[in-house]
Parts: C-alpha cells; structure tokens; sequence
C-alpha cells in the first residue's frame, strides 16, 4: 500500500509526458506542464536528455522552473544560444528527437488549432496564434500533443490548423510535404496514438481508473482501440511521486489541483 | 483579403526588396556620435505608418521603455510584426497600431490575452497576414542574408497559409522527387528598437543572451534605434571583436539603463513579474482598466526612474539584479527565492 497521496491528474498528466521521453534524446520544451514532464524525465529514468528552447536557450544547467520560454533558466550558462530561426532549423535538419506543444484544439488526425475558435471572418475567440508550435510541429521527428480532453477540445475536425498533425489522415501529411509528425497524445485520460495506415488517434492507454467510455466520452470523435485489451497505464511510483513534488515542481505551480 | 487599414502600399513596403536596399543605399555612412535623447530618436525615427518591429522576446531584453514613449509621443497607423509580438496587444488597444502581420500574441501560460481579442473582434485593429515564429524568423534572416526568399517546410499544410498573401507554396526544383515547400519572402519591416546591454556611441552593440530576430532585424529594417543598458568604449568592443550589429545599420543611440523594465534583460535585472500578471490578469481583461493602468505607469512617469520609483524603488530594482545573477548561476544563490505571489484576480 502507498504511502503517499497518489498523483492527482495533473501530476499523472506530467508523468506520461515524462515516459515519452528517451534517454539521451535532444527535447524541444515549452514552459508549463511538458517542461514538468521533461525535468521528470532527467530525475527519473532519462538522466541524460538536452533541453533545447524556442528562445534560443539550450542545454541550460539545472536551475529554477523558468517563468518563460524566454527566462534566464533556459539559458543557464548555456554553451551558446541560437538565434531563433536556427533553434527552429536544428528540429528540420534532424537534430531534435522529439518536441511537445498543447493546443486549444486537437482532432482525430492529431491536428492543432492555436489560432481561432470560429473563424476569422466568423469569430467566436481568438487564441494567441501560432508561435513556434507550427514550426516544431511541422519540422521535430517526433512530437508529443498535450491537452485537456473535452469534446469541445477534441472535435472531429479543428476549427483551424495551426499546427498540422495528418491533415485528413492516410498519407495527407507527407503528401503535402511535411517531415516528422505527432507520435502521441497525452491527457487526463491517458495516451493515445495513431494508427499506422489511417493515421486516427487510437487509444494507447488510460490512466489508473478510466476507462474507454470515460475516454470516448471526453472526446468529439470516435476514438479507435488497439487490438486486445486496452492496457492500463501503471501509477508513478512513491519515488517518482516524490521527485516530482519535491524537486521538479516543489512550489507545485503546474502540478497543484486549481482550487486544492 | 480585404483590409480595413492596412494600406496595399504598406503590404507590398515589406516584402520590398528593392525598395529597402535603395533606402540602406541612401543612409548616412558616417561613424558618428549617434547618441541622442529617447523622446528625440523616436519623434524622428518612429514615424506614423510605419512598420513597426517587435524585438527581443516579448518581455525579455525588450526596448519596453521606448515603446511606452512611442504611447506618450501618440504615434499612429502603425503595422506590427514581430515573432514574438505580445507587446503590439497594447500598442492596438491604445490606438498606435490598426493592423498586425500575426506569429504570437500572449503571455505564455498565464493565459490568453483578452485585449487581443477584443480589439480584433471590436474591429479597432485588424490582423494583415498570419505567421509562425520560425517563419517570420526565416523571413527577416532572408533579408538579413540578402536572398529574396527562403524556401521552408514549416507552413506546408496550415491553414494559415490561407490567410497569409505572402508566402507560396511551390514544387521545389531542387532534386528529383516531388517535395513542396513554402517560399518565405525577405521581410523589411520600416523601423525597429532594439535594447542592448552595450553599444558604443556610434552604434556598435553587443548582445547577451538569445538575440531571437534582433541581428535580422537590425539589418532587415530601414531605420534602427538603440536603447542600451551602457555605452562602453569603443574598444572595448573592438577588443573582444564581440558586436553583434555594426554601427552603419544603426540611427540612433540611447543610453538608457533599464530600459528593457519591467521585462527583464540578461546580465542586469530579472522581470517584475507581477506586473505582467497583473497587466493580462486584471486589465486587458477589462476594456475600462486599460487607460487607468497606461495612465499610471506611462503617462505620470517621464522616464525609467520614474517607472523605478513606482515598482518599488531600490529595493525592487536590486531584488531583480539579484535575481537575474542567481538565474544566470553568477552569484551563490542559497539566499534567493524565486518564489512569489502570483497575481490571479478572482474572477479567473
């Protein structure tokens, strides 16, 4: 029996975005809950991983949580930084294994919308735009979408692509030209993936205590299931909780329950 | 696209090749003392109708304090660009700036910014073309390596291209398989301020920590102000041959210590965090918070010491150096917390 309170969704949320995480790979991070995932991933089983950042930081000493992509601790006596469309570059040339981003809006072929909800011409809410997550979407080998699964949030279709997953599925994606592509989605449901030939997200494994009709029903299209029984994703360990709430996120900034 | 307020002049003015280069052609080469006061450069070099480029990375080493005497000099008719260019969200709401060339307007997780949207949906400034960071970026580093265009992979597939006259997507004649690619244009935007921790007085200056777009930019643009935390010698720039931008790209240097406040600048002093929050938290929120909030940071402060004065004083400004020199592992930093209060209202 545990000892200690077990991960609340958010902390689960950051934990399955650690174990997308390899060791010795080169990790292109934003801020919020995937640089969580990733400092996870540095304590825990992959020591060994390279942060990069759209700002132009990269491989930083350990420090503070950055308060911005843009903060010093990106940069932390870096060994040099990149001007911005170089940092981009290095994701198109093959020297970022895998980048994350989160989105307003993620469909069934893994496309991201950061732009609009509604349209221009017809708005319902303007989101910020795009930033980097097109570029790293479109360029990075592997990336990793994260957000909150609704069935306004995961609707069939986005209202708008910013960030292309596989645009209508199939082969849409290379056809148009793009490199790399989304490998999973992760949220408080669990981690999705695609299918290989359709490319639609397709359940990989929920969290401790969903299930498929919990998944289904925070979700606005039909979620595919891997053949045989859907496998459940094994809590964090004591250890890991531990880490998690005493060193990467000790002021629990990303990692506390809105309203605990 | 039909535009409201961007004129087609100024549409085709940023992607004018020809046009910027005759415009570089004709700038004085002469290495002189280019220093001058802040209100002086910008009354002369940010003129209305300009395009307008944000520098730095939205609040970090951004010329902050100049754009708070752009809002005091009332200037107008302003198209923004920038990657990032959060800061352009309150140069519309107060009515400097009509249109925007999109990559990212927001303050990262702390949020939507809502002062952006309303001045979108309200009509009061419009959005010229829609972008990515990186390809913007790609866009001032075509103008900055004198090629016409850039061809990417970023852009293939989106949406935005749809809303972006710019950019072509075309076969790429290089190699034998079909490979589509985006052909970003060089972008010239008319002006931009860039806060640098040194530059001497003709114009030669040093960057610390990521230059973002700026070494673009400052080629890119037809006319460039400085804004530096020091003015150091000459030589001691020359000697470490350590200048990022030559003095001829530039028009105009201010000494202006603290200038990037209350955004923060690598080597010298870490943000005033909560004034961000409480800017994107509490006002932009609030259409009728906004001329209070300029009011009393912008209008009733006629410089950065003012500014100062308001944050807190010597008290704040030395927490912030602080912090920046424990951020940066300069300083031992077992006494300094970067804990602190967030600003969230209740209705949030």
């Amino acid at each position: 029996m545990s000892k200690i309170a077990p991960a609340n969704p958010l902390e689960m949320l950051a934990y399955n975005i650690s174990l997308q995480i390899e060791n010795g790979q080169i990790v292109y991070v934003g801020t919020g809950l995937p640089m969580v995932g990733a400092l996870l991933a540095a304590k825990t089983h992959a020591p060994h991983i390279t942060m990069v950042f759209e700002s132009g930081g990269q491989d930083p000493l350990e420090g503070d949580m950055p308060w911005s992509v843009g903060c010093p601790f990106t940069f932390r006596k870096s060994p040099m930084v990149q001007e911005m469309a170089p940092s981009f570059g290095q994701c198109a040339i093959g020297y970022v294994d895998i980048a994350f981003q989160g989105g307003a809006q993620i469909d069934m072929y893994g496309n991201v919308n950061t732009s609009v909800i509604g349209s221009y011409d017809n708005l319902k809410s303007i989101l910020p735009g795009s930033g980097g997550g097109n570029d790293i979407g479109s360029l990075t080998e592997k990336s990793v979408l994260v957000g909150l699964q609704t069935p306004d949030r995961f609707p069939e279709k986005v209202d708008f692509i910013t960030t292309p997953g596989y645009l209508d599925g199939g082969d849409s994606r290379e056809k148009a030209g793009l490199i790399g592509g989304p490998v999973a989605v992760v949220t408080q449901c669990g981690v999705f993936d695609f299918e290989p030939v359709s490319k639609r997200m397709r359940i990989k494994g929920l969290n401790p205590g969903m299930t498929v009709e919990i998944a289904q029903a925070c979700s606005g299209f039909e979620l595919l299931l891997p053949d045989g029984e859907v496998p459940i994703i094994a809590a964090p360990s004591d250890e890991i909780l531990e880490t998690l709430r005493n060193v990467v996120d000790p002021r629990r900034v990303f990692t506390k329950m809105p309203g605990s | 696209m039909g535009y409201q307020y961007v004129t087609e002049e100024q549409m085709q003015r940023l992607v004018d090749f020809k046009g910027a280069r005759e415009y570089h052609l004709n700038k004085k080469r002469d290495k002189v003392d280019k220093r001058m006061s802040l209100n002086e450069a910008i009354a002369k070099y940010v003129e209305d109708g300009d395009i307008f480029a944000e520098t730095g990375f939205a609040y970090v080493r951004a010329p902050l304090q100049a754009y708070f005497e752009m809002i005091r000099q009332k200037k107008k008719d302003l198209v923004g660009i920038g990657s990032p260019m959060s800061n352009c969200s309150y140069l519309m709401a107060l009515g400097l700036m009509k249109a925007i060339h999109l990559s990212y307007i927001g303050v990262e997780m702390r949020g939507n910014d809502k002062n952006f949207a309303r001045v979108i949906k309200s009509k009061q400034a419009e959005i010229a073309s829609i972008w990515s960071h990186g390809s913007m970026a790609l866009g001032f580093k075509a103008a900055q390596l004198g090629a016409p265009f850039i061809a990417s992979k970023q852009l293939l597939g989106s949406d935005m291209l749809k809303q972006n006259p710019y950019v072509k997507v075309i076969d790429s004649p290089v190699g034998k398989d079909k490979d589509p690619v985006c052909l970003i244009p060089a972008l010239f935007p008319d002006v931009c301020i860039i806060h640098v921790q040194k530059a001497d007085r003709y114009g030669n200056a040093i960057i610390d920590g990521p230059a973002i777009n700026d070494i673009a930019l400052a080629a890119a643009c037809r006319k460039v102000i400085l804004t530096a935390e020091r003015i150091v010698p000459e030589m001691a720039i020359r000697e470490n041959t350590s200048a990022s931008i030559p003095f001829w790209y530039v028009d105009a240097v201010v000494d202006m210590p603290y200038g990037a406040l209350p955004g923060c600048c690598p080597g010298y002093y870490y943000w005033a965090r909560e004034w961000w929050e409480w800017l994107v938290r509490n006002v932009t929120p609030r259409e009728e918070n906004i001329a209070a909030f300029f009011d009393y940071w912008v209008y009733s402060t006629k410089d950065q010491y003012d500014f100062i004065d308001k944050l807190g004083g010597i008290r704040f400004m030395d927490h912030a150096r602080e912090l920046m020199e424990a951020a940066e592992a300069n300083i031992d930093d077992s006494k300094v917390s970067f804990a602190y209060q967030e600003v969230i209202p209740k209705w949030d």
